[in-house]
């Protein structure tokens, strides 16, 4: 017999006789996968969300009279003085009317009475893409209203500034989730080996005195960690995905979720994911057999 | 195990002392060759199965040197301690059995730990249960076995893996005269086959008319009772 089914057989034995402990454990594993999953998924989503608002991102900077070409080259310089820009324009008050005008599409007669340069002249500025963090465009902001001849800058403020900090408390639950991950899995791993250690006493005992080698009495525990580490984060990835798509048939109707593309983790994604928890479960295990599996 | 100027065992000045203030072995020395059958006798409490324990690696000795096969056993550690105690069989007074594990399995273990092929152990499962008449007990859990039994189990696993040193602590102490005779054939074919066979006693019956050297425990230390007669 080799030493590699010996150690399965051992396993397959283990199993069986303590797999009342082994399913809490899996489930356990499975539950906190689940849930670090979940909540990593939605910030991957949310941050694919922001890449896609940044990309529409521009900072409207309304000017109290229209500059003439020297005063555009004099604000172009003064903007390019902060950082580079993807792009600088400049709408005249006529064209910000003609604009309006557009949107305003068969309703634009209410504009009849209007002067055509009631609208002021603004600029137009996209940051680049690397201006992306909610303290540099709020920076950009409060330099272009410093400008002189600047009435107000837009850029959807309230929006961005909630939709930012709706982000980083997610990063702050997957960092939480991702720190209960790893203290539940290494702890209730490492519990299920120590109860299968201490209800093996007697036969650990007798291995050692008929001469089983320490890896051949090691071995069956640091494989049920690593079972426990494949079995748990795979079922937690299946259900997630499971609810994924639940969540994306049920909430199919108009709403947000149609206006953004939501995807589930992408391969290298899980397969990171189940790594870890090998890793943990593998730790867990290794940690209870140095404490009392003492050979 | 390779032998030592036909020495299997060395025990030089060993003492075994448990705490408080126990002496339970006291300058023991012996030398027990390769291929002997060696009688231990004494009364309970003379130290017999401290002596089988020292020699097992089980206990350490306080003092003193032994030496199994020419290399210091408390020297050893992992791998090649693990393969000298795969050479030593040890049936233990104790039995030491797994009670909600089926004869076989109990018996086998002492062959999976060294990979023998399932063929083999359970060829030689079967081969140990016929000679000590517990043929129909192969798949009987052994927890719900008879006193009787479960000593033959223990003897059965301590010879399974064909040992070169074979340890076994009263092993008759629950059996009647014939399945008695059947432990004594079956050590006795052991011995035969090479292996050096100590048998720790206090039933005379087994090696009253015995050839065998045998040696007295008492209080801690050795005294010759008979010299064996040569083989």
């Amino acid at each position: 017999m080799s030493f590699w089914l010996a150690v399965l057989r051992q396993v397959a034995r283990n199993l069986r006789q303590t797999w009342p402990s082994q399913f809490m454990t899996l489930l356990t594993v499975s539950l906190s996968v689940l849930i670090f999953a979940f909540f990593y998924l939605v910030y991957m989503n949310m941050l694919g969300v922001g890449d896609k608002l940044g990309d529409d991102l521009r900072l409207i900077v309304y000017l109290e009279e229209e500059p003439g070409p020297e005063m555009q080259e004099q604000l172009r310089r003064k903007i390019l003085a902060f950082d580079e820009v993807e792009q600088i324009r400049f709408i005249s008050k006529a064209e910000a009317y003609q604009r309006f005008a557009d949107q305003l599409g068969n309703d634009r007669d209410v504009l009849d009475d209007m002067p055509r340069d009631f609208l002021p002249a603004s600029i137009e500025v996209v940051p680049l893409k690397n201006l992306r963090s909610l303290s540099q465009v709020k920076l950009f902001s409060d330099y272009l209203a410093r400008l002189p001849g600047t009435l107000k800058v837009q850029y959807g403020q309230d929006w961005i500034e909630r939709f930012y900090y709706f982000t980083r408390l997610l990063s702050i639950v997957v960092l939480l989730s991702g720190g209960l991950l790893i203290m539940t899995t290494v702890f209730m791993v490492s519990y299920t080996i120590r109860l299968t250690i201490l209800g093996r006493q007697a036969e650990l005992e007798l291995l050692r005195l008929v001469g089983a080698t320490n890896n051949y009495i090691r071995t069956p525990f640091l494989i049920e960690g690593v079972l426990q580490g494949i079995l748990g984060s795979t079922v937690g990835i299946i259900s997630l995905y499971t609810l994924f798509h639940w969540i994306k048939l049920r909430f199919s109707g108009p709403g947000i979720l149609t206006i953004f593309e939501f995807s589930f983790f992408q391969g290298p994604t899980v397969a990171t994911i189940i790594f870890i928890s090998v890793l943990l479960c593998t730790v867990g295990s290794y940690l209870s057999m140095q404490k009392f599996l003492r050979i | 195990m390779s032998e030592s100027n036909g020495a299997m065992i060395e025990m030089i000045k060993v003492s075994k002392i448990y705490q408080p203030d126990i002496r339970a072995l006291s300058d023991v020395s012996v030398s027990i060759a390769q291929g002997e059958m060696f009688f231990l006798i004494g009364m309970s409490g003379a130290g017999k199965t401290t002596f089988l324990k020292l020699l097992c690696n089980m206990e350490t000795p306080t003092n003193g040197l032994i030496e199994i096969a020419g290399r210091d056993i408390q020297k050893l550690r992992g791998k090649t301690l693990a393969r000298m105690r795969q050479k030593i069989g040890v049936a233990y007074q104790d039995f030491k059995l797994l009670t909600d594990r089926t004869v076989a399995e109990n018996i086998a273990i002492s062959m999976e730990v060294s990979y023998k092929k399932p063929q083999h152990i359970k060829k030689r499962v079967r081969d140990l249960l016929d000679r000590l008449a517990l043929a129909d007990k192969h798949d009987a859990i052994t927890g719900e076995l008879s006193r009787g039994e479960q000593q033959r189990v223990a003897l059965a696993r301590a010879v399974a893996n064909s040992p070169t040193l074979i340890l076994v602590d009263e092993p008759t102490g629950n059996l009647d005269a014939t399945t008695t005779r059947r432990v004594m054939d079956l050590l006795t074919k052991c011995n035969h086959s090479g292996a050096t066979v100590i048998i720790a006693t206090h039933d005379d019956s087994i090696y009253r008319d015995t050839q065998h050297r045998i040696m007295e425990l008492r209080s801690g230390k050795l005294h010759l009772i008979r010299e064996g007669l040569p083989q």
